[in-house]
């Protein structure tokens, strides 16, 4: 184990959101949480459940989903270290979708009364914890266009660069690979489409020598033509917010 | 319930009127927000384009609602939002509700939390697109503006007025506008709903509801009580 608090990664992230003063960090830092291990597919977050904590995700990745009453299941977001998978809970009473775990991961869980607290106290702190759910929410506006109006290649494509980009920014990557611990089931339910038509679209994605996937690795090969095919513009992760912290 | 104080301070917010036609845009992708508008009356949407040129509409946005919030605290608007229809707008420029917002938390809090009411929506919107069948999305949507401007008490006679065109209901649930058409004279067929120009009115409510797969938790109606007298 290193000496690294577990929460340094997230003053790390949210000082991009907003200018944070020794106070705000440290105010972060002070946030009481717990560690909760999970493992593969568990439940982090049951729809339909009283909420009274939010969930920041130390390690491994995890999805925001819901399921339709005729079973079938849609993805919602993926989410990586450094992200909360909740946050809007912090505000909202009832849980409103699932979130699972991906691989194994380990969440820091805070109450949601302490993440208030802190935010009314350190208004810093406040606008960089909803800029985090406001870009939440441009990311589903994205989705939202991703499932209506791409085709299935520009879907798929689209969801690749999204990840790689995220992962980039944290981190995670290097030259060009990222730990990608994602089944083909679990993209078919991100992009809406069957898992058949997602295999032969990743195959094809394959054989064009933009992307090489393996069973928990991504390669992009190909970024510029990956980026083309998928119509990623990537505005809506806001990154640029980061240039006036 | 806001305290008298904040309830004030939100009323002395300083606005600017205006009155744009349907078709204006209030806010372009792209653009860097100057204030954030307000649908005194009248009704809106956000869209983007995709690279292709199809559109997608990504939320309905009904009179009371703010049409951009996000771009309180976002310093690019990530799409565009444009009016359906003929409109009362309040532009309320930025920094003044950054400042509202941080100097009362109350009235921040309600804030806040009328854009995690959006971003729950926009969940919803992907599990439609994304998993619902055409029959399905249609009845879906039909529920959920039923269901939102009931809480405005804009629901008569059974129904709304809706000044969607099949096209834009299209580009809302990501099919083509014969295909809508095609689903709502069926869904009028069955009984579920009757059409008078653009006036829906619901036959068969709770089946209608059943056919959309709708439950209205992702409204977070209850949340949204507490914040109504912002609007």
């Amino acid at each position: 184990m290193t000496d690294i608090h577990p929460l340094a990664a997230l003053v790390r992230r949210w000082s991009r959101h907003a200018a944070l003063s020794t106070d705000d960090r440290n105010a972060i830092l002070g946030l009481p949480f717990t560690r909760k291990a999970f493992g593969k597919d568990a439940y982090i977050v049951r729809e339909g459940q009283r909420t009274t904590d939010c969930c920041l995700l130390l390690r491994g990745f995890a999805f925001r989903q819901k399921l339709l009453t005729d079973g079938s299941r849609q993805i919602i977001s993926i989410h990586i270290p450094t992200e909360f998978v909740d946050l809007q809970n912090g505000l909202l009473g009832v849980a409103d979708h699932s979130v699972q775990s991906l691989d194994r991961c380990e969440v820091a869980v805070i109450p949601r009364s302490a993440l208030l607290e802190t935010s009314e106290q350190y208004p810093a702190v406040r606008m960089a914890m909803w800029v985090d759910t406001l870009i939440d929410a441009s990311i589903f506006r994205e989705w939202v266009v991703n499932v209506g109006r791409r085709d299935a290649r520009a879907r798929v494509a689209h969801l690749l660069c999204e990840l790689a980009v995220r992962l980039d920014k944290v981190g995670a990557g290097r030259d060009g690979l990222f730990d990608f611990p994602i089944t083909q089931e679990q993209i078919a339910d991100c992009t809406g489409l069957t898992p058949v038509h997602t295999n032969r679209t990743l195959q094809s994605l394959r054989k064009d020598g933009l992307i090489q996937l393996n069973a928990r690795s991504l390669s992009i090969l190909d970024w510029d033509r990956l980026r083309q095919v998928g119509d990623f513009d990537e505005l809506y992760l806001h990154h640029q917010m980061e240039s006036r912290a | 319930m806001l305290p008298d104080e904040d309830r004030r301070a939100v009323l002395d917010l300083p606005y600017r009127l205006r009155e744009p036609d349907a078709g204006s845009y209030l806010i372009r992708e792209g653009d860097r927000p100057t204030h954030c508008s307000v649908l005194s009356s009248g009704y809106a949407f956000r869209q983007k384009l995709t690279g292709s040129g199809s559109r997608q509409i990504l939320a309905v946005c009904l009179p009371g609602d703010a049409v951009d919030l996000q771009n309180m605290f976002l310093d690019i608007s990530d799409h565009s939002v444009q009016l359906l229809t003929k409109a009362r707008i309040a532009d309320i420029p930025r920094d003044a509700l950054q400042e509202i917002v941080h100097g009362r938390p109350a009235v921040g809090t309600a804030i806040i939390a009328l854009t995690l009411v959006e971003a729950s929506i926009l969940r919803e919107w992907v599990v439609n697109v994304g998993r619902r069948d055409s029959r399905e999305r249609i009845a879906h949507i039909l529920c959920e503006f039923a269901v939102r401007l009931e809480a405005r008490g804009l629901i008569h006679d059974d129904g709304f007025e809706l000044p969607m065109t099949q096209e834009q209901l299209a580009d809302a649930t990501g099919l083509t506008p014969v295909h809508v058409n095609r689903v709502l004279k069926s869904l009028e067929a069955d009984g579920l709903i009757s059409r008078r120009r653009r006036h829906i009115h619901f036959t068969d409510w709770r089946a209608l509801q059943e056919i959309g797969d709708f439950s209205r938790r992702y409204l977070h109606i209850a949340d949204h009580d507490i914040l109504a007298e912002l609007g």
